[in-house]
């Protein structure tokens, strides 16, 4: 059903849960897994400007990525991005891997008080071209 | 297409060599800082609107640095501005342009007025009119920003033409009624002096579209007055943060190829921003603010758009003879064939008309051409002293003596 699953992560407790979860999604159908992270770029500096401590810090998670898919005996392919905002990054790459699953692990955050989404989630859910699955870390795991 | 953001320095330097990109980046580096200033000023003169004091100087010098303050301790942060708050506010701006350019073809605009107002040679002298076309260079930033940012563009061949263009009408048509009902409602009239000058620029210079709005109907004037001034404060420190974002991003570009020490143009490891420039220069806003003179401003803004708009065209046709092969998903129009190359007319033109009014800018703006040819030696200075620093072998390549 989901041969080209898109995962955006982002070095949180998450991921991990997240990949494992996309890679079994995927093998079903030997599907392609795709995970990115994405840097913002302040508006202060180009769009292609190279921060190497971010893309560094990029890898490193991208790294995790990789020996967790490794642990399930799967392989992830893996990107980083370079973007204004995270949101509109997802979609595009999405959009341009014509992927048929965005596969988003999110964390248990509150705001005010309230839980919050933040910004990212709603905007990919709003503006995706393709199903989105959103996978909630255990609230007593974190 | 060279996906580079830039704008004329990036031209300049695939076109010509590393020298005249600096030329053409570190003008523009003057009409970023031009613009911080020019916009912060006048948003602190607007704000005079609703905090009387805030109308004369040195308050509203000390307004416009403190919107500069601000705006350097939000870049550092690293707060997030929205892209879709920038379009809303932007589209705004136009809706109310275009009203009250409209009210003002309703009440105020009245032809014979306009044309008795107009007296070639004596009002405006030529060397007014001259001064007056140099200074509606300003317009330039625009559509340098539309080319800096081009990098980002979905699909750069279409979006980055019809901006341009679009740039072009909507000043055009705008600021065409727009004067027309400034001169219609202030008209021209000779001073103790001697000198013809309007009340526009006697009374209003620092807040201009307040004035128009001075002139309207008495039961519109206060509602409209309130809006335009809210308006026009919030645009103008958009136009400030986007001066100030258009300098750290030329200084980073202009570090990346060596023409800036790293001390300015490196990117800060905390605020992932060029956090030296930044401050750097908003400092040397902050001093152009200070002196309270949008005159002096304007000139300098006029001595750097004209170079850096020369550069560009003259990088277009150098770029036609040394790359003619370099992918153009849009092509200028109207090109002539000389020895093989297509050379674009509007370019020539385009480019020796920028010039001419580069020398206008020189001989006519005094202050200008001082504050201007200072700026462009420091810089010349600052270039030529790091690239001979760049030459040196690092002390890690060095072999010291032995201690004895």
């Amino acid at each position: 059903m989901f041969k080209q699953i898109l995962v955006p992560v982002a070095g949180s407790s998450v991921d991990a849960e997240t990949v494992r979860l996309a890679c079994r999604l995927a093998r079903k159908d030997k599907g392609k897994v795709w995970a990115v992270s994405v840097v913002t770029i302040k508006r202060a500096l180009p769009l292609d400007a190279e921060i190497e401590s971010e893309i560094k810090k990029a890898e490193e998670v991208l790294d995790k990525v990789e020996s967790v898919a490794e642990e399930e005996g799967y392989e992830v392919e893996t990107d980083v991005l370079q973007a204004r905002e995270v949101g509109p990054a997802i979609v595009d790459e999405a959009v341009e891997r014509g992927v048929s699953l965005i596969l988003m692990g999110i964390s248990y955050k509150q705001r005010f008080g309230q839980f919050n989404l933040g910004s990212v989630v709603p905007y990919v859910l709003k503006n995706s071209p393709c199903p989105v699955i959103l996978y909630q870390q255990s609230t007593a795991t974190k | 297409m060279l996906p580079e953001a830039g704008g004329s320095g990036a031209f300049a330097f695939r076109a010509f060599n590393p020298l005249v990109s600096f030329v053409a980046s570190w003008v523009l580096m003057l009409d970023y800082i031009v613009t911080m200033s020019i916009s912060a000023f006048t948003a602190a003169s607007y704000l005079g609107y609703y905090v009387p004091a805030l109308k004369d100087w040195p308050i509203n010098s000390l307004g416009g640095i403190l919107i500069v303050v601000f705006l350097v301790f939000i870049n550092i942060r690293g707060v997030q501005t929205s892209s879709r708050l920038n379009i809303a506010l932007v589209f705004i701006d136009v809706v109310t342009q275009v009203s009250i350019a409209v009210l003002g073809v309703i009440f105020i605009i009245y032809l014979p007025q306009l044309i008795h107002n107009v007296h070639w040679g004596v009002a405006p002298t030529t060397h007014q009119l001259l001064f007056g076309i140099s200074i509606s260079m300003v317009a330039y930033t625009g559509i340098e920003t539309v080319s800096n940012l081009g990098s980002e563009a979905r699909r750069p061949e279409k979006d980055i033409p019809r901006a341009v263009i679009m740039v072009f009408f909507v000043v055009l048509s705008l600021w065409a009624l727009l004067s027309m009902t400034a001169l219609s409602a202030y008209p021209v009239y000779q001073n103790a002096q001697g000198q013809w000058v309007t009340d526009l620029t006697q009374r209003f210079l620092n807040d201009p579209i307040l004035g128009i709005v001075n002139a309207m109907p008495l039961y519109i004037r206060p509602a409209l007055s309130f809006f335009v001034v809210f308006l026009a404060v919030t645009i103008l420190i958009i136009a400030t943060n986007a001066g100030m974002l258009g300098a750290s991003r030329l200084a980073y570009f202009m570090g990346q190829r060596g023409q800036l020490p790293g001390i300015i143009s490196q990117v800060s490891r905390r605020a992932r921003v060029p956090a030296n420039a930044i401050i750097m220069f908003s400092i040397i806003a902050g001093v152009l603010i200070s002196t309270g003179k949008i005159t002096l401003l304007a000139d300098l803004y006029a001595f750097g758009a004209v170079l850096a708009y020369t550069a560009a065209h003259a990088s277009i046709i150098a770029l036609r003879v040394k790359e003619p092969g370099l992918r153009r998903p849009f092509k200028i129009p109207l090109n002539i064939r000389i020895r093989g190359r297509q050379i674009p007319i509007t370019s020539v033109i385009g480019g020796l008309a920028t010039f001419t009014t580069w020398f206008i800018v020189v001989y006519t703006h005094a202050i200008g051409r001082v504050v201007g040819f200072a700026w462009l030696a420091l810089g010349l200075l600052i270039y030529l002293f790091y690239r001979n620093y760049r030459k040196k072998p690092s002390d890690e390549w060095e072999i010291k003596p032995e201690k004895r």
